[in-house]
């Protein structure tokens, strides 16, 4: 027996000297060993050792008991669990067994995480015992013995991995007498029971699954939550199933309320979604990450944009395109858009009257420009969330570089209709022509279909940073539905852009009925350019809140660099500019407006300095940040909560703060009602917000969420709301108590 | 005129793309697996004798990538029992372009300098056309590799259709290739045949991909 016994056991003699005495395990040799590096090393179990252990000395006929796989590992190796994550294999045993005699599956302890970044797996270090019930039929007598044998095959790894296995086998007396525990192994079988992660009803839990992502939410019992505290860095969901999540994704857990919150992402190999997530959750770890608490987890799984959520949304796709296609027309009348179409309009009035019937051939050119436009921002936006990003309608604004480009942008087509360098400058001349087709026959006659598709392009670019303020909830909603109707909604949207255009030049009729050519057209081109430079300061002051004072300057700096690259091009570098002064002042200014870019890059890299971050001032409420530690505060009192999701880019945010939630008779309303309110500022790009808002399946601004407080889903009240709403709502979910 | 005009268009479009890629890297990327029934994303790569072999110049043909560690267990698993070896023939038969890639880094397991990476085909009856050296580990991470072995269908459009396990037996054990489903071969036999993919991926399994750590 000895020599078995030096076979079995190079790592941990103490335990196996216990397992000897109480069973004898008696590894066999394998024969077809597959271990190591091309045969060099016959060792069938390298780099670790296999016995299998009694809880009870001897088995009572027709009774169950327990056994036990004790796989022993050199120190730095692992083996895997039930699931092995990405790569890997569980321990199994293959049992030959008496007739009636059957054997249960292996109880899995809780397993640690082992990450090879980008891969992880899920396994055990040291030392783990497999449990095993053994059910034995009443065919057996006293005096008997019971012989249990088996093949234990496992994969032991440090990163590279050897199969290892070992024939095994255990026999116990058979006696009438309830059996006894054996005392030297019985407390490992205790230690090892402990460690087995059980299911617990105090625990619910449901997966909310929205591509790519399960939102695994699980409410602990109330003693649990609160030993938790708000330290998750123990905190981790083993899936059961091996190709259900990404082993090695972050799972960022998070308290919403008394809800813990785990992310998981879907894995790239799953087919579909299960009707239920299974695996445990471990819960609190020792130092060297093994887990100490765990729980068995059955989540059940809610897939968002069902039926459910289009019900609440209302509607089918027709009452949104029609929508789409209205906002599209408003959307002309925006101060950055209207000065760039207006000028359009007046090119039809210029080319009628020079090419009678072009004008239908332009309309359609425009139209298309502003259709394609659309769709590639559709499609770009598309490709993000397809990417796994959350990002919503006005995800453009929370980039300051972005911003700042924009109002570089906006500012140079300001100063070109201002004509402020006007004689044989190209720019100009470009500008010029493009809005307002001033006499320049040949030019017209050149390309005017490409020129009014690039109109028609320019049209929808600076519209971009209008949508997302008046349209950023619409088209956020939009993109909850399935991507060919996403693109169906930007169509319609296009379409309401381009359609007074497409009319006009379809209809001689309007078109004479608007005044001649003349120098009120020059009058109001120049007028025109105010709103773009109002669009300017409405951006600067978003750019403000994102990068601080410092950050604005840079991009004034930019500006004032760029108006200065764009003169000194245009006074000396223009066509009808001498050589060679023509070159040197072209390179010049390039050289400039490199520097203008630099800056604003810069610029839009730096962070506003404490104390005037974007929550202080972006929101007209004085109303306490948000997070989701403040928030789960709240609610865990039981308090109703109002949480208001804004941002500075978005205006039917600011309007409903100023005009509704920021009066004197809602704050006293919120007083009465003892509600807490609490704002989440998504003017810079924010990852637990853009988290909150997929919680309420929503991926836009504003969002105003209500929670009573006793538990249960928050009402969302509607984007564009009044007092009355709000205080309708109020009454209805939240109560005075009397 | 034209010239300038072409030269603010491009201005304006360099600002709104540069702003709009930014802001799209700002988004940051999850490594997500490509997707099947999209085009497969590009690689160029050299194989042991120093030739660049680029996924577009398979172009109209049918590609299979097979990643491979010959110290892996499983993959030894797959070449010990001729497996492998069989499963190329058969289809480089048809005309199917096998490619074998080893994303090992240097000094981990399954990394040979290409000669000695040459010996160890030879030894193993290796029938791929070629043996592609990625030891950045670029493309394996372009295609989720996450196991050795781990194989991949490209169709000669260059769409992904495949992407995931051999067959259908996690295991080292010889013996479990018997009466294994060979999801590779069906997906291939599918495909060749003009009908769609009806399990077009799986969990691969085997020993992790070396990646540089």
């Amino acid at each position: 027996m000895n020599e078995t016994f030096r076979a079995v056991t190079r790592w941990n003699v103490a335990v196996v000297l216990a397992a000897g005495l109480a069973a004898a395990p008696v590894p066999l040799l394998g024969q077809d060993a597959v271990a190591d590096q091309d045969s060099a090393r016959p060792d069938p179990s390298p780099h670790s050792a296999a016995a299998l252990i009694a809880e009870t000395r001897s088995v009572q006929p027709g009774s169950s008991f327990t056994v036990g796989l004790q796989l022993t590992l050199e120190p730095g190796w692992h083996t895997y669990w039930r699931n092995p994550g990405d790569s890997g294999e569980a321990a199994s045993i293959t049992w030959r067994l008496p007739a009636g005699v059957t054997a249960g599956e292996i109880q899995w302890p809780a397993p640690q995480l082992i990450s090879f970044p980008p891969l992880a797996s899920y396994g055990y270090f040291d030392e783990v015992l497999l449990l095993v019930e053994i059910s034995t039929g009443s065919q057996f007598g006293a005096g008997d013995s019971l012989r249990l044998a088996g093949r234990a095959d496992w994969l032991v790894c440090i990163e590279d991995c050897f199969p290892a296995e070992a024939d095994l086998e255990l026999t116990l007396p058979v006696s009438d007498a309830p059996p006894g525990l054996d005392r030297l192994t019985a407390p490992l079988f205790e230690a090892a029971r402990a460690e087995i992660p059980g299911a617990d009803s105090s625990w619910s839990s449901f997966a909310r699954f929205k591509e790519p992502w399960y939102g695994l939410k699980i409410d602990p019992p109330d003693a649990l939550g609160s030993v938790m505290g708000s330290d998750l860095s123990d905190v981790h969901f083993f899936a059961s199933d091996p190709n259900v999540i990404d082993h090695a994704a972050e799972q960022s857990p998070d308290w919403d309320g008394e809800t813990l919150v785990i992310r998981l992402a879907r894995s790239g190999f799953s087919a579909g979604v299960p009707d239920t997530v299974f695996g445990v959750l471990v819960t609190e770890r020792d130092g060297a990450g093994a887990p100490i608490a765990a729980v068995k987890i059955s989540a059940p799984v809610i897939v968002a944009g069902n039926p459910a959520v289009e019900a609440e949304t209302g509607s089918g796709l027709g009452v949104a395109l029609l929508f789409a296609f209205l906002g599209g027309l408003l959307l002309n009348l925006m101060p950055c858009v209207f000065p760039v179409l207006s000028l359009k309009v007046l090119g039809f009035v210029e080319h009628s009257q020079q090419q009678p019937g072009g004008a239908a051939r332009q309309g359609a050119a425009f139209a298309t420009g502003v259709l394609v436009s659309f769709w590639v921002l559709g499609a770009l936006l598309l490709v993000l969330r397809a990417a796994g990003e959350s990002v919503g309608w006005g995800f453009q604004l929370q980039s300051p570089l972005f911003v700042g480009a924009m109002a570089v942008l906006f500012f140079l087509l300001a100063l070109a209709l201002l004509g402020a360098f006007e004689i044989g400058i190209s720019f100009t001349r470009f500008a010029t022509d493009e809005f307002v087709k001033v006499p320049s026959r040949t030019h017209i006659a050149r390309n005017p279909t490409a020129r009014s598709f690039g109109s028609g392009v320019l049209a929808t670019i600076v519209a971009t940073p209008c949508t997302a303020p008046f349209m950023g909830a619409a088209l956020g909603w939009a993109f909850l539905r399935p991507p060919a109707q996403t693109m169906l909604v930007f169509t319609a949207l296009g379409a309401g852009m381009a359609a007074p255009y497409v009319a006009l030049s379809l209809s001689p009729g309007l078109l004479d009925r608007l005044p001649a050519p003349g120098r009120w057209m020059e009058t109001l081109k120049q007028l025109l350019a105010f709103p773009l430079l109002a669009t300017v300061v409405w951006l600067a002051w978003v750019f403000g809140l994102q990068t601080g004072v410092n950050g604005l300057t840079g991009l004034l700096s930019a500006l004032l660099l760029a108006g200065l690259a764009i003169w000194v091009g245009a006074r000396w570098g223009g066509m009808a500019a001498q050589q060679p002064g023509k070159a040197i002042a072209r390179a010049t200014a390039i050289a400039i407006g490199g520097v203008a870019l630099l800056i604003l890059v810069r610029a839009a890299g730096s962070v506003p300095e404490p104390g005037s971050a974007p929550g202080a001032e972006s929101a007209t409420t004085a109303w306490p940040e948000w997070s989701p530690t403040a928030a789960g505060e709240v609610l865990r009192e039981g308090r109703p909560l109002l949480i208001d999701f804004t941002a500075a880019w978005c205006l039917s945010c600011q309007v409903n703060e100023r005009v509704v939630l920021n009066t004197a008779t809602v704050r006293d309303a919120f007083r009465e009602h003892g509600v807490t309110t609490l704002r989440a500022d998504w003017t810079r790009r924010d990852a637990a917000i853009t988290a909150a808002l997929a919680e309420l399946e929503r991926s836009s601004v504003p969002v105003y969420a209500l929670y009573s407080g006793r538990g249960g889903d928050p009402v969302l009240l509607p984007s564009v709301h009044t007092k009355e709403i709000v205080l309708e709502a109020l009454e209805t979910y939240v109560p005075v108590q009397r | 005129m034209n010239r300038s005009r072409i030269s603010f268009w491009t201005a304006v479009a360099t600002l709104f793309v540069g702003a709009a890629l930014y802001s799209a890297q700002e988004a940051r990327a999850q490594s997500a697996s490509p997707t099947i029934g999209e085009p497969a994303p590009a690689f160029t790569l050299p194989d042991t004798y120093g030739t660049e072999h680029a996924l577009a110049d398979y172009r109209g043909e049918w590609v299979v990538l097979e990643w491979l560690n010959y110290g892996c267990p499983y993959v030894k698993k797959h070449y010990n029992s001729q497996n492998m070896q069989g499963l190329q023939e058969t289809y480089g038969g048809k005309g199917v372009k096998w490619l074998a890639i080893v994303s090992s880094a240097q000094g981990k397991q399954g990394y040979y300098e290409p000669a000695e990476m040459n010996e160890m085909s030879e030894q193993k009856g290796q029938n791929a056309l070629a043996v592609l050296l990625d030891p950045t580990g670029e493309v394996g991470r372009l295609y989720n590799a996450q196991t050795t072995p781990q194989m991949v269908i490209i169709d000669p459009a260059g769409t992904l259709l495949y992407n995931g396990a051999i067959d259908d037996k996690p295991s080292s054990r010889p013996a479990s290739l018997e009466g294994a489903h060979n999801y590779l071969a069906a997906a291939l036999d599918e495909a060749m045949a003009g009908k769609p993919v009806s399990v077009p991926t799986t969990k691969p399994y085997g020993c992790s991909v070396k990646y540089p750590s």
